[in-house]
C-alpha cells in the first residue's frame, strides 16, 4: 500500500481515533445487529409504496395507457418525466466512484458506496418508466436486436429511444459490477466474522471467495481502474442520450443543440442532491458521522452549488436563444408557454427556476454548506427542482406546440399516474433500506486506504512533518521512515 | 376364407351379457384401482389417490382447453351468385330523414351495408354527401332499434296488430308524418283517405318552413319553394340561411356555392357572399363578409335592405350593421338577374319582404327557379297547431304517426301530449323508440331505409330511388304497408312502388335501369319564373314595423350541422363529430359572445391569464336562461362572431334516455323556447334573462385554441388567407413568401435537396398526394364521418374527448383571425399529411411507421408498441393513440366496462360491428393509429389497374380508380387526390394550376408533407393590412 502526504491544511476525511478494526467495528455494526424499530417501519412503508406502485402499473397494464391522463397532445407527461428525473439521480454515483476515483479525490471513499447503490437503484426505477409506459408492454421485447423469424424486421437505429435502451442497460450493467467488484473485499470482512453459518454462507457466495491475497487486491485495483475507465464516458454518454430524446425531435422546446451537456449537468445536480438526503439520514441513523463528514457533506453542495450554476446558465441560454432566433414557435414556448408566470405552467417554470436557481445560491456561503439542515433542505429541494425541470421540458413543449389547434386541455395526472411515481419510490426504498442492512453502506477497504493519510489521529501525528525541510522529506523515501517513526500502527 | 371366430377372452366368445355391456362402454376397462369397497378400504389409497387425482387433474385440463369460441361465420352452401366474398356490391338508394333527400350508393360486403357514398348521377347533390348522410349507416345497427310491434308495451305479432287496429280505426283518423317526399307514398296515403272517409294527412316538420310557403302563396300564389341557384349568382345575400349547412338542401347548395368560389388564378373571380346573422353559422363562416345583427331584428334588416335597394335612405342604429346593409344593396344592384338573397326566418312578412327583394333584383326566373320546386318541406305550422286542438277537442279518433316526434320537437309539447291522451288509437311508425312512439299505444317498427324501397321526389322532376341493402334486421315493415293492408289493399309495399313505376319507366327493364342508377333527372333543365304579386308587401313591412321590438338578451335556436333536428341523435359518431364552429362534442349549450362573456361571466378573452383558463379547463360556467317560466340551465361556450346580446342554443339535444346510450345525459332540449308567432313556428325568442349559477359542467371539445396569432408572430406557416383584391394585387405573395422561408436553402426548388444533410431520393413509380382548398372548404365535416365509417375509427364516448383523447383520423380545424367581436373564420381539413420526411418515422424505436414508396406514411399496428414518441413528434399531431380497448380487439378481453364510456362499449355489440369494414383493421389498445390516405382503396384501385393491365386513373378526364374516402364524400370538392407522378391526374392539375395558392402547412421544418393546401382568399375588396404578413 502506498502512502502519500497530505496537507494538514486539508480537513481530515475520517475522524475520531480509529485503527483498522474500528473501521470494521463501526461499518459492519449495522449487519449484525438487528435492525431498529426505524428501520422496520421505514421498511414497510417502502414495500407499501412499491405494492402501490404495483397495482398502478397493473392497472395500466390491464386497462391501458388512459388510466393515466396523458392525451393526443401530450403523449409524455409524468412517465418520461420521472424517467429522466430518476436516470438523473442515477449519475451522482458513477460519476463519485468513477471520475473521481480517476481524478484520485479522497474524499469519495466515504459517499461511494451508498451513492453507487443510491445509482443503481435510481437506474432500476428510472427503467421502470419507459417500460411500463408502453402501449403495448407485452411486445416490449421488439426494441432488442434479436434474430427473428420477422423476415427483414429489425429495430430502428435513428430512434432515440432505441439509444436509449442501449445506453442505460450498458450504464446500469457498467454501475452494477463497479458496484459490486468494490463489494467483494468488505463481503469477505463481514464473511469472515461471521457468527452464524447462514450468514457465513451466504457472505462466502456473495464474497466470490475473496481472500484478501495481494492477487486478489491486485486484480481488484486493476479492475475498479479498467471499469472507472469505462464508466467515466457512460456518466457523460447516459444523459446526453436521454437528452436526444428530445433534442433531435422537431418540438419546439425539445429541438435544441444545448440539451447534452445541460442535461449531465442537471443530472449531476440532482445526483448529489440525492446522495446527501441519503447521507445524511444515514450517518445519523448508524452513526457514522466520522466517516461521512461535515468536509463530505460540504464537498459535495460545492458540486451542487456548480451544476445548479450551470443549468441556470443554460435557462437563460434557451430564453435568449427563444428570443435571439426569432423563431415564432420557439419565443412562444420559451418566452410564454414557460417564462410566463401566468400561462397554464408557468407555475412549472417558476418553480424550477426558484428551486434550481436561485436557492442553490445559498452554498456560496461556508457556513450554510456545512448546515445539515440547510443541506438536506436544499437536497430536497434540488430534486423538486429538478423534476420540475423534466415536467417543464416534456409538458409545456408538448402542450402547445406547432399548430395551434392542437394546443391541449390542462394535463394534471391521475392517481394510477402518481402512484407509479410513488411505486419507483418504494422500490427505491425497498432496496435501499435492504442495502442499509445487509451490505456495508461504506467502503470499508476503501476508508482503511485513505484511513492513515486522512484520518483525523494520524494527521495530528503527522504535524510535525509540515515543518520538515522539503529535501529531507524526498530523502527519506517519501516520507516512509519519518511517518513509521512517528510511531504509529 | 375361413369363418373362424376370433376371440380374445371368454367373455368375448361366449358373448356373455357382461361382455356386451362392457363393449357399449367407452372406457372397456375401470380404472385400474384398487379399491374394492370403497376409497378408503383400499389395499393402496394413496396409489389410488394418485390415479384419481391423475384422471381428474388431466380430464379437467382437457375439459377447460378444449373449448373454442364459437364462431358464427358459416360459408355459404350454395353462394349466391352476386356476392363474392371479399367483393363489395353497390346498391343506389336515398337517403330520406326529415327533410334532407340525398341520393346515395350503399357499399355491401358479405351482405351487410357498411358505407354510404353520394350518388354521383344524380343531377341534383352530384355525388355530394354530409355528415349526417355519411353517418346513416351506423343507424341501420343501433342496437336500441325498435324490434317487434308492439301493443301497450306488450310484443305482439303483425297479424295480431292488424287486427286489433282493424277494429279500433274509427271516427277521423289523422295520418300525421313529417313531410312525404314519396310520390308513391302521397298515393297509398290518398287511398287511405278514401278508404276512410273523414280522415285526413297533417304535414308536421321539425324544423318548418311554413314562413317561405305562405309568403310564395302571398307573393307567388304558389304554397310551394323554389329551387335556388346559388351557381348562377355572383352575389349572394342571406339573411340568417343556414343553405351550406342546415338549411333546406344544403348538399346540393354546398356543390352549386362551391362553384362561384372556385378560383382560377389566370382569371380570378369568384361569387361575392355576404352574411346578416346573429350567431356565427357554418355558412357565416364561410362568407366573404358577415355583419351581426339581434335575432329579432332579421325583419329591419331585409326592410332596410330592401329600401338600400330601392336607393331610400336606411335608417339602422348600429353603423357597421347599416355600411353592412348599404353595401350589399349596392353589390346586389349591380348584379341584377345575377344575385340572390334567402333568408332563415320562418316569418311570413319577413320572407315577403324577401320575395320583395328577389323581384327587385330580377332573381326571379334567373336564380331562382319555379320549374323545380322543393318538396322536403311542405308543412304548415298553423295545420298542426290546429291538429293539436282538435286532438284536444276530442275530435281525432286515430292518429297514425311516420316521421313526425312532436312530443319532443314541438314547441308547447305538453299541450300536444294530453291531446294525444285524447285520442283513442295512437299507432306510431317509427324505426325508434322516442319521446313519441313512448306515448303511442300501437308501435309498429319501420325499416331502416337501407331495408326499405321507397322513393324521393324532393325536388320536382328529380326522382331517387330506395332499395333495400340488407335483409330487414328485426320484426319491421315499412310503414306503407300497413296502410296498404288497412286501405284493404293485398299488395305489399314492394310490389306496389314497382308496380307503380314500371308503368311510368318502361315496364321491368326500365325499372330495374332505374334501381341501377338509383336516380331520373328531369330532362327540362330549363329556369322559369312565376308571375310576382306584391299586394302582401305593404302589409308585410307594416308588421315587421310594429313587431315588438326584442328585450335585452334574445335567443336564438339553431341546428348544428351534425345532429340538426335531433333524428339521429343517438348515432355516436354524429354526437361525437366536433361542431364545426365550438368543436364541441356530446353536448348542447348556450352560445355567448365574448362580450356577453366578460359581462355575464367575468371572462375577459383580451386578458390571457382568463383566456387560457378557459380554454384549457373543459368545466364552463352553467348558466341559466329563463323564458315565460320555462328554463334550462346549460354551459356557456364563448364564441366570437355572436351578436352581443344574443344567445344560442341548439335544438336536437336532450332526448329521451330510452332511445339509447349515445344520448344518456347529452345536453338539454330547446324546442320549448321556440313559440308560435303569425301561426308559424319562431325559433327566436326575443326577450329571456340569463343568469350565472355557480355551476360548472365540462364540455368536450376537441380544439381549444381558435387563433393562429401569437404574440410571438402570426403562424402563417400553418394556414394562409388573404382576400381577393390582394390576390389580384400580388398574385405572386404566397409563392414569394415561401420563396423568402426558405431561401437560405435555395428556395422552394431545392429545398428538398439542399434542406438536409441526408441523400435525396428520387420517386418513381406512384407518389400519393393530396391538396385541399380551403376556398371551397366549407368545414361541413362529411369527411370527418366519412372517414370514420371508411376506418373504422373508434367512438371514445364524452369521458374520454374530454380526456382529449378522441380517435378523429380527419379533423377540421377551425381559426379566427381578425376582430375578435366579429372574426373571419378558415377550415383546415387536417388528416396525416404523409411527410416524406417523416418525423414520426425516425422516431420510432421499432420501426413500426415507415415510408412506402409511393410516399405513404404507413402504420404497422403489429409493430406498433406504443411509446407515443411518434405522436409527441408530430408537428400536426394527427397521430391517435388507443388509450384504452376501444374496439374489443384487445388481449385482455372485455375487462373496460366501467373504464371506457358505454357508447363505445354499445359500439363493440355484435350488432353494432356489422358496420365495420372488413377491409380495415380495428386497432387494439396501446398502438398508434392515424390516416392511412384509405391505403385499402389504393390497394384495390391498384388491382384493378393491374387486372386491366392500364396505368391507374386518378383523375385525368374524371377517372378515378382511387378516391379517398373524404374525397369522395366532400360536397364541393375540395379535396383532390391521386398520383401526383402522372402528368394528367387530378393532384397534378390542380397543383399547377393553383401555384399561386399552394402552400404546404410548416413548410420551413422540411418535413415534406404530400398534402398540400390553397389559400383561403375572400371576396374582399380592400386590401386589409393584416393580411400583409411581413
Amino acid at each position: 500500500m502506498h502512502l502519500k502526504y497530505e496537507s494538514q491544511l486539508r480537513e481530515p476525511l475520517v475522524y475520531g481515533s480509529k485503527t483498522y478494526h474500528d473501521v470494521t467495528e463501526d461499518i459492519v455494526r449495522p449487519i449484525e445487529a438487528k435492525p431498529s424499530k426505524l428501520w422496520y417501519i421505514g421498511f414497510y412503508i417502502a414495500v407499501a409504496l412499491l405494492l402501490f406502485g404495483i397495482y398502478a402499473i397493473y392497472r395500466d397494464v390491464t386497462y391501458g395507457i388512459g388510466q393515466w391522463n396523458l392525451n393526443k397532445t401530450i403523449g409524455w407527461g409524468w412517465d418520461i418525466t420521472n424517467f429522466v428525473w430518476w436516470v438523473g439521480i442515477g449519475h451522482a454515483g458513477t460519476l463519485i466512484s468513477a471520475i473521481l476515483l480517476l481524478f484520485r479525490q479522497g474524499w469519495r471513499t466515504g459517499v461511494n458506496r451508498a451513492a453507487e447503490a443510491m445509482t443503481i437503484f435510481a437506474v432500476m426505477c428510472a427503467g421502470q418508466f419507459p417500460i411500463w409506459h408502453m402501449g403495448r408492454v407485452w411486445m416490449a421485447f421488439f426494441v432488442l436486436p434479436y434474430a427473428n423469424t420477422r423476415g427483414p424486421l429489425w429495430v430502428n437505429f435513428n430512434s432515440p429511444l432505441l439509444w436509449d435502451v442501449f445506453a442505460i442497460s450498458t450504464y446500469f450493467t457498467v454501475s452494477l459490477l463497479f458496484w459490486y467488484s468494490g463489494l467483494l473485499p468488505d463481503f469477505g470482512t463481514v464473511r469472515d466474522r461471521a457468527k452464524t453459518k447462514l450468514r457465513k454462507h451466504l457472505y462466502g457466495i456473495a464474497s466470490f471467495g475473496w481472500t484478501g491475497s495481494t492477487k486478489h487486491w491486485q486484480r481488484h485495483e486493476s479492475l475498479s481502474l479498467v471499469l472507472a475507465g469505462l464508466s467515466t464516458p457512460l456518466v457523460l454518454s447516459v444523459h446526453t442520450i436521454v437528452s436526444f430524446d428530445f433534442a433531435t425531435s422537431v418540438v419546439p422546446g425539445w429541438h435544441t443543440t444545448i440539451f447534452p451537456p445541460y442535461f449531465v449537468a442537471g443530472a449531476i445536480f440532482s445526483g448529489f442532491a440525492m446522495v446527501q438526503s441519503l447521507m445524511v439520514i444515514v450517518r445519523k441513523v448508524f452513526g457514522l458521522q466520522d466517516y461521512v463528514t461535515m468536509g463530505h457533506i460540504e464537498a459535495m453542495n460545492k458540486v451542487i452549488v456548480l451544476t445548479g450554476s450551470i443549468v441556470g446558465v443554460a435557462y437563460l441560454t434557451e430564453l435568449f436563444m427563444g428570443w435571439y432566433s426569432q423563431n415564432k414557435y420557439e419565443g412562444y414556448t420559451f418566452w410564454y408557454s414557460r417564462a410566463n408566470l401566468f400561462s397554464p405552467y408557468g407555475w412549472s417554470y417558476w418553480g424550477m427556476m426558484a428551486c434550481n436557481v436561485l436557492s442553490p445560491q445559498i452554498f456560496w456561503f461556508r457556513k450554510m454548506r456545512r448546515n445539515l439542515f440547510v443541506t438536506f433542505f436544499m437536497s430536497v429541494i434540488v430534486n423538486v427542482g429538478m423534476w420540475f425541470e423534466r415536467f417543464v421540458i416534456i409538458v409545456t413543449s408538448l402542450y402547445r406546440d406547432y399548430l395551434p389547434s392542437s394546443w391541449a386541455t390542462y394535463y394534471s395526472p391521475t392517481i394510477w399516474e402518481i402512484g407509479f411515481y410513488l411505486g419507483t419510490f418504494g422500490l427505491f426504498f425497498t432496496c435501499f433500506f435492504l442495502f442499509a442492512k445487509y451490505f456495508p453502506t461504506i467502503a470499508i477497504a476503501e476508508i482503511k486506504y485513505v484511513l492513515k493519510t486522512t484520518g483525523e489521529s494520524y494527521k495530528e501525528k503527522m504535524g510535525h512533518l509540515e515543518n520538515v525541510d522539503a529535501s529531507v522529506f524526498a530523502h527519506s523515501g517519501h516520507g516512509h521512515t519519518l511517518v513509521e517513526n512517528s510511531g504509529s500502527v | 376364407m375361413s369363418d373362424k371366430k376370433y376371440w380374445q377372452s371368454f367373455g368375448e366368445l361366449n358373448n356373455s351379457e357382461a361382455y356386451q355391456q362392457a363393449a357399449k362402454d367407452e372406457f372397456r376397462e375401470d380404472l385400474p384401482l384398487e379399491a374394492d369397497n370403497g376409497f378408503l378400504e383400499a389395499k393402496a389409497p394413496r396409489r389410488d389417490f394418485l390415479k384419481y387425482l391423475g384422471f381428474s387433474t388431466a380430464a379437467a385440463a382437457l375439459a377447460a382447453s378444449c373449448e373454442t369460441p364459437v364462431r358464427k361465420a358459416i360459408p355459404f352452401a350454395n353462394k349466391p351468385e352476386d356476392i363474392v366474398p371479399g367483393i363489395a356490391n353497390w346498391y343506389a338508394t336515398t337517403y330520406v330523414q326529415d327533410g334532407d333527400v340525398v341520393s346515395v350508393i350503399a357499399k355491401v360486403r358479405d351482405g351487410r351495408p357498411i358505407k354510404i357514398e353520394g350518388n354521383e348521377l344524380s343531377a341534383v347533390t352530384k355525388g355530394g354527401t354530409s355528415a349526417r348522410v355519411q353517418a346513416s349507416v351506423l343507424d341501420l345497427y343501433d342496437t336500441n332499434r325498435l324490434r317487434f310491434p308492439t301493443i301497450d308495451g306488450k310484443e305482439v305479432t303483425f297479424e295480431a296488430i292488424d287486427k286489433s287496429i282493424g277494429e279500433s280505426l274509427s271516427g277521423a283518423v289523422v295520418i300525421l308524418t313529417s313531410s312525404i317526399v314519396s310520390p308513391s307514398t302521397k298515393e297509398i296515403i290518398n287511398q287511405f283517405i278514401a278508404k276512410h272517409p273523414g280522415s285526413s294527412h297533417v304535414v308536421y316538420d321539425a324544423v318548418s318552413y311554413s314562413g317561405i310557403l305562405l309568403a310564395n302563396q302571398a307573393s307567388y300564389g304558389k304554397k310551394i319553394i323554389p329551387s335556388y341557384r346559388f351557381d348562377n349568382a355572383k352575389v349572394i345575400v342571406s339573411l340568417g340561411a343556414d343553405f351550406l349547412g342546415t338549411w333546406l338542401s344544403p348538399v346540393e347548395f354546398s356543390k352549386q356555392y362551391a362553384a362561384g368560389k372556385k378560383i382560377d388564378e389566370k382569371k380570378p373571380v369568384m361569387s361575392k357572399h355576404m352574411h346578416f346573422e346573429s350567431v356565427l353559422s357554418l355558412t357565416g363562416s364561410n362568407a366573404d363578409e358577415k355583419y351581426l345583427h339581434k335575432p329579432s331584428e332579421t325583419g329591419a334588416v331585409a326592410l332596410a335592405l330592401l329600401s338600400a335597394i330601392n336607393g331610400q335612405a336606411i335608417n339602422v342604429g348600429d353603423n357597421k350593421l347599416k355600411a353592412g346593409i348599404e353595401k350589399a344593396a349596392k353589390e346586389l344592384s349591380s348584379h341584377k338577374g345575377e344575385s340572390l338573397v334567402v333568408c332563415g326566418s320562418n316569418d311570413v312578412n319577413v320572407q315577403v319582404v324577401v320575395n320583395a327583394i328577389n323581384e327587385a333584383l330580377q332573381s326571379n326566373g334567373k336564380t331562382i327557379d319555379w320549374s323545380t320546386p322543393y318538396t322536403n318541406y311542405q308543412g304548415i305550422d298553423a295545420d298542426f297547431a290546429k291538429l293539436v286542438d282538435d286532438m284536444n277537442a276530442g275530435k281525432v279518433g286515430a292518429l297514425l304517426i311516420s316521421g313526425a316526434n312532436p312530443v319532443y320537437t314541438w314547441y308547447d309539447a305538453d299541450n300536444f301530449k294530453k291531446g294525444l291522451a285524447k285520442v283513442k288509437t295512437v299507432v306510431s311508425f317509427n324505426s325508434k323508440n322516442d319521446e313519441t312512439t313512448q306515448l303511442s299505444k300501437y308501435v309498429i317498427p319501420d325499416h331502416h331505409y337501407l331495408e326499405s324501397w321507397g322513393d324521393a321526389e324532393a325536388k320536382a322532376g328529380y326522382i331517387s330511388f330506395i332499395q333495400p341493402t340488407i335483409n330487414p334486421l328485426f320484426k319491421t315493415r315499412h310503414w306503407q304497408d300497413s296502410l296498404l293492408k288497412w286501405s284493404g289493399i293485398t299488395t305489399d309495399y314492394a310490389t306496389y312502388i314497382k308496380n307503380y313505376w314500371s308503368g311510368k319507366v318502361g315496364g321491368e327493364t326500365g325499372w330495374n335501369k332505374i334501381l341501377q342508377e338509383g336516380v331520373i333527372n328531369t330532362l327540362n333543365n330549363t329556369i322559369t319564373s312565376s308571375s310576382y304579386s306584391g299586394t302582401a308587401l305593404t302589409g308585410a313591412m307594416a308588421a315587421i314595423l310594429s313587431a315588438k321590438k326584442g328585450g335585452k338578451i334574445e335567443l336564438q335556436l339553431y341546428q348544428k350541422v351534425s345532429i340538426g333536428a335531433g333524428q339521429q341523435a343517438t348515432n355516436p359518431w354524429l354526437q361525437e363529430l366536433p361542431d364545426p364552429i365550438t368543436r364541441a362534442t356530446w353536448d348542447n349549450y348556450v352560445i355567448v359572445s365574448p362580450a356577453m362573456a366578460k359581462t355575464l361571466l367575468d371572462i375577459d378573452l383580451n386578458n390571457n391569464g382568463q383566456a387560457d383558463s378557459y380554454e384549457v379547463n373543459p368545466p364552463k360556467k352553467v348558466v341559466k336562461v329563463t323564458v315565460n317560466g320555462k328554463s334550462v340551465s346549460l354551459p356557456a361556450l364563448i364564441i366570437p362572431g355572436t351578436q352581443p346580446d344574443t344567445i344560442a342554443i341548439a335544438v336536437g339535444y336532450g332526448r329521451t334516455d330510452k332511445l339509447g346510450k349515445a344520448v344518456e345525459g347529452v345536453g338539454q332540449n330547446a324546442f320549448p323556447f321556440a313559440n308560435l308567432t303569425n301561426g308559424t313556428v319562431n325559433f327566436v325568442n326575443a326577450d329571456v334573462t340569463v343568469e350565472k349559477t355557480n355551476d360548472t359542467y365540462k364540455i368536450a371539445v376537441t380544439q381549444t385554441h381558435g387563433g393562429y396569432d401569437t404574440k410571438q408572430g402570426k403562424r402563417t406557416e400553418v394556414m394562409k388567407e388573404l382576400t381577393l383584391a390582394h390576390f389580384k394585387e400580388e398574385p405572386n405573395e404566397i409563392i414569394d413568401d415561401r420563396e423568402k422561408e426558405l431561401a437560405p436553402y435555395g428556395g422552394i426548388e431545392n429545398f428538398e435537396k439542399n434542406g438536409t444533410i441526408y441523400p435525396y431520393f428520387d420517386k418513381p413509380g406512384i407518389k400519393w398526394g393530396m391538396s385541399v382548398d380551403l376556398n371551397t372548404c366549407t368545414g361541413c365535416a362529411a369527411c370527418v364521418v366519412a372517414c370514420h365509417a371508411e376506418n373504422n375509427v373508434p367512438v371514445v364516448g364524452k369521458p374520454e374527448v374530454l380526456r382529449f383523447h378522441d380517435m378523429h383520423w380527419l379533423r377540421i380545424d377551425r381559426y379566427y383571425s381578425g376582430d375578435m367581436e366579429n372574426p373571419n373564420v378558415v377550415f383546415q381539413p387536417l388528416m396525416c399529411q404523409h411527410c416524406d420526411n417523416a418525423p414520426c418515422e425516425n422516431v420510432c424505436p421499432v420501426a413500426a411507421t415507415n415510408h412506402s414508396s409511393e410516399g405513404l406514411n404507413q402504420m404497422t399496428y403489429n409493430r406498433c408498441i406504443g411509446t407515443r414518441y411518434c405522436a409527441n413528434n408530430c408537428p400536426y399531431k394527427v397521430r391517435r393513440f388507443n388509450w384504452a380497448d376501444y374496439t374489443g380487439a384487445d388481449s385482455f378481453p372485455d375487462n373496460q366496462k366501467g373504464i371506457i364510456s358505454d357508447v363505445t362499449l354499445m359500439m363493440n355489440d355484435e350488432l353494432t360491428r356489422m358496420v365495420l369494414n372488413p377491409d380495415v383493421t380495428v386497432r387494439s389498445r396501446g398502438v398508434i393509429e392515424k390516416c392511412s390516405f384509405c391505403v385499402q382503396r389504393l390497394q384495390e384501385g391498384k388491382l384493378k389497374a393491374k387486372k386491366e393491365s392500364r396505368p391507374l386513373k386518378s383523375g385525368a378526364n374524371n377517372e378515378w380508380d382511387v378516391k379517398t374516402a373524404c374525397q369522395q364524400a366532400c360536397p364541393t370538392d375540395a379535396i383532390v387526390f391521386g398520383n401526383a407522378n402522372d402528368k394528367h391526374s387530378a393532384i397534378t392539375i390542380e397543383r399547377v394550376e393553383n401555384k399561386q395558392r399552394t402552400f404546404y402547412s410548416l413548410e420551413q421544418l422540411h418535413v415534406l408533407p404530400n398534402v398540400n393546401y390553397l389559400a383561403k382568399v375572400r371576396n374582399v375588396e380592400e386590401a386589409k393590412e393584416e393580411k400583409k404578413e411581413a
